[in-house]
This record gives structure tokens, sequence and C-alpha cells, in this order.
């Protein structure tokens, strides 16, 4: 409560001496995180802090900073400091201004759970158990579990007064059988009873048997099923793409874009924040607009850039809630599902390729969508829909915009991905793409 | 190297980008290291050290010419890492008071305890205590620079791309400084306090000609004051980068593909360097420690001493060059840090190490051990990673080759997770025709087997040059300054795509 009122006396302190925009977000959070390595627990790390995070403006200057020391005197003198930096400051002409509240929220479901917030000891335990069942068929496995809470305190000079509340569990399991045969698997959940352990756990040490044997390099053009973690990893860095700041920037392939058809019509992707156990769930933006499903590709048709208010109002449109106080961001993208189950997706393959997991994803050019990313653990040849040999050294060249047009088909299932590659909780179902150029190294 | 392209999504991670930490450098809290290894004995542990840091931060950013923001910050807090029943913990935060130390310890020496038969048994390898005081010292202090001054430099930089007259649609920049104070501390009796000074420059440019587009984005960093910033002629390399890939633009031809020389700037032999060598050459990922994420290594312990390069190539990871964006005198398990040298006339030499891959490898360590700040362990990075130089001029290097490739510089990059099978893909790139520059080309590839490329150099260059990089490694992630290096190099037999 004490943190609380600080934040409300900066806030006065910096309307009195003049700030025009004026947005506070006092944080405060706790993560802890076990890491395993070769079928051991090789250390635990907790890390916790409270912090006020500033943003103010006056005649279009920005300048962000933040306090820690909770008192009103060091709140007076961080008031003064901004006061006098954005008297230094130049004006950004192209910002708009904050979104103007207030604002009606609607209750996150399934986003905040006090039995992961209670989790210490036990974690112990839940590790033990996936390594104890990836050692029945592999020989190592190495991994993290994670959990995390966090509360925050949104306080704008427009009006807005928002609390939110959130916990978090993260688990990653790599398996191995043998140095050049290995699996992946994750899984996350803002809910205890919802982390999927046992089937990450699983489905990594399937991939690493399946790896298992003599491994080939292949190159040329191929049809693709591409798995969850290795799909997600290319619609989390699309959906990049479609900040308004990232096209101002030049790191988009959809500038000059909207209302075009820019992929095949089976394809639908949309930013939801506001889905039940999202990892990216929140109910309000970095500057308190609600947050909503908003869609970026339907049917093959881009239909909208993310926004602030500031960029919204630049470009006469309504925010989409995805602030970024400088760059709009997705929270929470999703890939829509198709209609086919894993099988029916094989079957439709005759020869081809079946990726597992992906990282290194890297663009020649952001704006052509020109790039390449390097499968990891399990690659697969596929003839007739079955897996026939574990690949080795291989990589996909490519183009983003050339790999929206050439999806085929899309699995009924999705799942949500966070990994080492993929940063923001991207929602995807096991893909097919056509024609996807494979190169290997000479 | 990680180039972290966005903001993190999750709530508490959003907080940690938002929200950084208020701790004036002059409340530094020497005595509150000392009681937190106190309070880590009491507990039971072994061993314990504790990491004060202050740092203040400013950024500038301007996109398209116009200044978006500029942040000024102070964070701060105290990481402390233990052992406790032979286990590893570490815990930090950002409160500095006893009563905030005690409550965190017992609860992260509670759950590290926990893991008692499922923990893996570590020891550190015996070090000297040390015991030392040391600054980067600023001609021009950085916080004597005004952000009018850094508007200043770069609206200069921006009104050298006008007069170019190419056309550049979108010019992202990031200005940033950092001052940092750190004290360590462990029980074994070392202290010792750092004060480094950084900068850091980031730009990502897209030129634009013939209805076509070219984009390049590039890093400078150093250690010191304003004047390394001065050194680095902002709009010099503003105005060199655009003529040149517009000229790329204008008049470059589609790469020949097949086998033929082909020599690299020092930026390529930089990162190939910090990839194929630096990386694969961490104890750590020799022993899987980084399996899960970041990945193991093709390097095995039994290489060591073995030759995997040609013999005019040695590769150094050296801490201590003044002024680098990778500089420190400690490491933060407070082992003195000095020059290593990973290969050593195309043998295996040395790996990098810390006290608990020393230990198991029956070593010493080499002072290898970063964190990036105090809420994370500290564990093996690289610091200033490059290709020693040899003795040609770089045009020596181009003489004799009928046709061949030079590419100066690049933009898409990766590496696989063994550090086998990389990529370069040229930004600014040439033919080379009879022993000269000739046409530019468009984006030639090298994608090759780390095994396949060192045998493949037979002449080094003597202009040796060092690129900062923002290295990623760890769970949770750590970005850490590094600098990547090396002179120009000649490579024979390799296949441009």
């Amino acid at each position: 409560m004490k943190h609380e009122e600080i934040t409300q006396f900066l806030l006065e302190e910096l309307k009195r001496k003049g700030a025009d925009d004026v947005i506070l977000q006092l944080g405060s959070g706790e993560t802890t995180l076990i890491k395993f390595v070769n079928n051991k627990i090789s250390t635990t790390k907790t890390w916790e802090s409270t912090n006020l995070s500033i943003f103010a403006t006056k005649n279009q200057k920005i300048v962000t900073s933040s306090l820690r020391t909770f008192d009103k005197e060091t709140a007076k003198k961080s008031a003064e400091n901004i006061i006098r930096s954005l008297a230094r400051m130049q004006p950004n002409k192209n910002f708009k201004g904050i979104a103007q509240g207030p604002f009606k929220y609607t209750k996150e479901q399934d986003c905040y759970d006090p039995k992961v917030e209670a989790l210490n000891e036990e974690m112990v335990d839940m590790v033990k158990q996936a390594i104890d069942t990836a050692k029945k068929k592999a020989k190592r496995s190495s991994g993290t579990l994670e959990k995390t809470s966090a509360e925050s305190y949104l306080l704008t000079s427009n009006n807005v007064e928002a609390h939110e509340r959130g916990t978090g569990l993260y688990f990653a399991i790599r398996t191995l059988i043998d140095k050049n045969s290995s699996g992946y698997g994750s899984c996350i959940s803002r809910m205890k009873n919802k982390i999927k352990i046992q089937e990450a756990t699983e489905h990594a040490t399937h991939i690493a048997q399946l790896s298992k044997g003599p491994k080939i390099a292949m190159s040329g053009s191929f049809d693709v099923i591409f798995a969850p973690h290795a799909i997600a990893a290319i619609v989390d860095r699309f959906a990049d793409n479609a900040s308004i700041f990232s096209v101002e920037s030049g790191l988009s392939c959809l500038k000059n874009q909207l209302g075009k058809k820019i992929a095949n019509p089976l394809v639908t992707i949309y930013d939801d924040p506001t889905r039940a156990n999202g990892y990216g769930s929140t109910p309000y933006d970095a500057e308190g607009t609600p947050t909503q499903k908003t869609s970026i590709v339907e049917k093959g048709v881009f239909k909208n850039y993310l926004h602030n208010a500031s960029t919204a109002r630049r470009y006469k449109v309504k925010s989409t809630g995805n602030a970024g106080l400088i760059s709009p961001r997705a929270f929470s993208p999703v890939l829509k599902e198709g209609k086919y189950n894993k099988e029916e997706l094989f079957r439709q393959v005759k020869k081809g390729i079946y990726i597992t997991n992906v990282w290194y994803t890297r663009f020649q050019n952001h704006e052509t969508g020109d790039f390449s990313t390097i499968p990891r653990d399990g690659a697969f040849y596929i003839e007739n829909g079955k897996i026939k040999k574990p690949l080795k050294d291989i990589r996909i060249s490519e183009n983003i915009l050339k790999i929206l047009k050439n999806i085929s088909a899309l699995g009924k299932e999705t799942t949500q991905i966070k990994s080492w590659e993929v940063d923001t909780p991207t929602t995807v179902p096991y893909t097919l793409i056509k024609n996807i150029n494979i190169t290997k190294p000479n | 190297m990680h180039f972290k392209a966005k903001e993190e999504n999750f709530l508490w991670k959003k907080l940690r980008n938002y929200l950084k930490i208020n701790t004036p450098l002059h409340k530094m809290d020497e005595d509150l290291a000392h009681f937190s290894i106190d309070q880590a004995r009491k507990l039971g542990a072994s061993y314990a050290e504790a990491r004060l840091e202050s740092t203040t931060a400013n950024s500038l950013v301007m996109k398209n010419g116009a200044i978006e923001a500029s942040s000024f910050d102070h964070f701060g807090g105290i990481g402390i890492r233990f052992i406790v029943n032979k286990k590893l913990g570490f815990v930090s935060t950002n409160e500095l008071s006893k009563n905030k130390i005690i409550t965190i310890l017992e609860k992260a020496i509670r759950i590290t305890k926990a893991t008692k038969t499922m923990g893996e048994n570590i020891s550190l390898s015996k070090e000297r205590t040390e015991k030392a005081r040391y600054e980067v010292k600023q001609k021009k202090k950085l916080a004597d620079i005004g952000v009018e001054d850094k508007i200043s430099l770069l609206q200069k930089a921006e009104k050298a791309i006008q007069s170019t007259k190419v056309k550049v649609p979108s010019r992202y920049v990031v200005l940033s400084d950092t001052d940092t104070k750190e004290y360590f501390t462990n029980s074994d009796g070392s202290r010792i306090f750092a004060h480094v000074p950084k900068m850091n420059f980031y730009y990502f440019l897209t030129i634009n000609a013939n209805n076509k587009t070219t984009q390049r984005y590039w890093v400078y960093g150093a250690s010191g004051g304003w004047e390394q910033v001065e050194k680095w002629n902002i709009p010099k390399i503003f105005s060199e980068e655009v003529t040149s890939m517009n000229n790329i633009l204008r008049k470059g031809i589609k790469t020949p593909q097949g086998i033929m020389p082909i020599v690299c700037g020092p930026q390529v032999s930089g990162i190939m360097a910090h990839e194929s060598c630096g990386h694969p050459f961490e104890a750590d990922r020799i022993l899987g420690r980084e399996a899960a994420q970041a990945g193991e290594s093709y390097v095995q312990l039994a290489m060591k001493g073995k030759k995997m390069a040609s013999s005019i190539v040695s590769i150094a990871d050296d801490p201590t060059i003044a002024n680098s964006y990778g500089y420190f005198l400690y490491d933060n398990e407070g082992v003195k840090a000095k020059r290593k040298l990973l290969i050593k006339d195309g043998k295996v030499n040395e790996f990098l190490q810390n006290r608990e891959t020393a230990f198991q490898l029956k070593t010493k360590s080499n002072g290898s051990s970063r964190a990036s700040d105090f809420e994370k362990e500290p564990i093996i990075r690289m610091s200033n990673t490059f290709m020693l130089p040899g003795d040609y001029k770089e045009e020596e290097l181009f003489e004799g080759i009928k046709k061949g490739i030079y590419m100066k510089n690049f933009m898409e990059w990766n590496i696989d997770d063994k550090r086998l099978n990389q990529k370069y893909t040229g930004a600014e790139a040439y033919l080379i025709e009879n022993g000269e520059i000739s046409t530019p080309v468009i984006s030639p590839i090298l994608e090759v087997s780390s095994l396949k490329m060192y045998p493949a150099v037979d002449a080094m260059g003597n202009n040796l040059e060092l690129h900062a990089g923002d290295c990623g490694k760890g769970e949770p992630m750590q970005g850490i300054p590094v600098t990547l290096g090396g002179p120009s190099i000649r490579l024979q037999g390799l296949r441009i795509k």
C-alpha cells in the first residue's frame, strides 16, 4: 500500500510540475528457476525485485526513468529530475499522447494461481519426476523449470488505475540418446494443474528415440511438416512484423500490405491476450488500454497493424491495445488451427521433411522477408507419410512471405509455445508447408 | 551473438524490462555484501559470494530523424551465490536491507537443500584470494555529456546520410551508456571493486534504389568515456555505409557460384571467431551444462592439443584489452582475468573455464565467469574474442586471385547448437578479379562446417579490428557485452552460393 501511495504522490508531483502525460507502473515479482543438467539438478536460482517505471511527456518530449526507493523525498527529487530532463529533450512530432481512460477491464481467466505462487521445494519433485520419466528411454536430459509470480499497479495521468496479478510455470527439457540424437519439449501454464510436464518430457524423449542412428544431410525443395516448436518461431517473428513501429523502422515485411492477400486463404493469424491460461495474456497494455483479440491475417489477407494510442491517432485508427510505450507489440500470437490430425498431415507428404524445432532465426532483409533458421534436435526425411531417416546439418533458407503463401494444411490442435527461440508465447498447430528451400553446408 | 530484436512479453519480464531500479551510487554498501556472506554461512553454506551492483544507464532512441525518447535510470541490487551441502544456489534482490537478505537467503537455501538426492555435487577450483580496486578512466566523463550533446551527434549523423543523397527510408539508432560500479566478495576472502563505464551505438538502416532495398545493422561499443564515442565518428560511419550499400544495390550483380577463394573482412572473421571458436570452447558447453538451450559443442575434451585449423590460425580471448567493450580485470568469481589462446598455431589450446568446470577438469579457472547483472548467476562467457593478425596488408590477400569473392561484412548469419554448421550472407561484397576488387555482388553465401572452415584459412591480414556485440547465453537469458574481431582473412577451396 505504501508503494501505491508513493506512486500516486509521484503522479501528482509530475503533473504539478507541468508534465503532460504520465504513466507509472509499479511492479514486483519473484522468479525461481531450477536448472537440471545430465539428469542432475545443477543449480537453483531465485530473483526478486520491486520497481516503479516512469514515462513522462511534455510538449511531445518523452523521458522514461524509474524509482526504487519508496519515500516522498526521493519521489520528489525524481520528479524534479524528470522535468529537468524533459526541458533538455527535443519533441517527438510523431507522439500523439497516451490512452485516455477510464477503461473497464475483463477479469482474466486462469492467469493467477496461489498454488504456483507458493511453490518452492516442491519444484524439485516436479523436476525429479520429469528426469525419471526421461531416463526410462533417454540417456540424459537437461532443462529448466521456472515459476514466476508478479503484481503490477498501473496509474496514468489520463484516468487509468488498474491492478494485475499473475503467475506462470515454464518447463523445458532436452533429452539425448547420444551426442547427436536429441528431442526437445516444453510447456507453459499460468495454473499449476494445467502444466503438462509429463507430456512435454515424453514428446522430447520420443523425438530423441526417432533420431537415433546414422543421419544424412539433404538439400533442395521439400514439403515440410513443422512441429509446433518450429512453426511458432516463424509465427512469433511474423507477429513482430505487424507492429507499426517495426514497419516504420524497416523491421517488417508488411509495409504497404494492408488489405492485400499475403498468405494462403487457409491462414488466419491473430493476437489474443485475452485467452484463459494464456502465458502472454494480460488485461491491459502498457498505457492501460484493455487488450483485445486483433486479427492480423484473416483467410490470407493482411488486416491490421498493431498500435498503441499514439500510433493509432497518427494513422487515424483505433488502438489495438498493444502498447509498448515506445513500440506496440504482439502479446499472444495465434496461428489458427486447420482440420487435420497429425497422421493426416503426414499422409499428405510423399517426399518431404519433418522439423521438430529450430533456432537462430536471422534475417538478411526484414522488408523482403529473406531469412534462414536452423533445425535442431530431431529432423527427419519422410517418404509416403512415414519417417524414413533422421537428418543432420540442414538449414531452412527462405522468405517469410513465401512461407505464408505455401502453407498448405494445418493441424486441428494448437499448442501455446514458449522456448529459447520463441520469446512471445505463440499458439500454433502442426503445419504443412510446400516447397521449402533446404540447404546444407559444403 | 544474440540480437534481442524485441521486448519480452510475460508480465514479470515486462516489468523487468520497463522498470529498472534506483540505487544511488553513494549508497553502495559493501558491508551488506559481507553480511550476506556471513548470513549464508550461518545457514549452512560452505561457500558464498556476493556481488553488489550499482549502475546508471542512459539511452536515446532516434527513428527516421526524430528523437523518440530518452531514458535515464539508476539500478542495482545484490546477487548471492552459495554452495550448501555441495549443492549450488543463487538468489538476488534489489532491496538492499539486512531483513530482506535474511528472508530471501532462507528461502533460497531451503530449495537448494531440497535438491539433496537430485543435485549435482559442486566443488570449485582453489584460486588465489584477490584484493583489488580498479576503474576505467574517462577522459571525457559520461556524466558531463548532456542529452543535448547526444542529440546533436545523432543529428549530425542524420545530416551525413542526407548529404550522400542516398535514399535511406528507415533509420533506427540507439545510443546508450552505462556506468557500473560492482563490489565482489566471497567467503575465501576476495574483495574486488570495479568501476567500468561502457557505451554502445546500434544502428539499423534500410537503403533503397531501383525499387529494391538492402539493410544493414551494426554495433559499436567500448569502455571508457565519451572520447570513445568521438573516435567512432558516427557521421562518417553512416555516410560510408549508405554510400557502399547504395553502390551494391545499383551496380551489384548476381553472385557467381562455385568453389573459389574468399577474402573475409574483420567483421566476418570476428563473427567466425566468436561463433565457431569462442562458443564451442566454453567448457560448460563441452561438459553439457548448456545442453537444453544454448547447446553443446563439437569440441571434445580429447581434442586438446590436436590440430583443427591451418597453422596460421590463432584465436585469443582477452578481457584485459584497454577500452574494449568486453573489458574486465577480475571475473565475477573473483579470478584475475587474462589472455587465453583458444586456438594456438592451428591447434586446440585452451578452453574457457570457470571455477566449477576447472574443478571438474582438474585445472585452474582462467577467469571466464561473468554475469550480465546482479540478478544473474555468473557463467562461462567470452570477453574480447579475435583471430590474431598476420603480416599481410589486406590488398595483398587479393594478389594472385583470378576470380574470387570479398565479403567485407554480413547481415544474416547463424550456426547450429553444436557450433559446426554456420552461414554468413554478405552485405557489402565484391568480386575479386585478377587480384583486384571489381564489381559489387548481391548477398554471397558461405555455408560451411567449422571443421572445414578453419583448415581453409591460407593467409591472414594485419588489419585487426575489434567489433562490439551483445552475446546471449544462459537461463534466464544473459546478454553480455563482448567484442569479436580479427583481420581480413583468405580462405581457399570453399564454395560460394
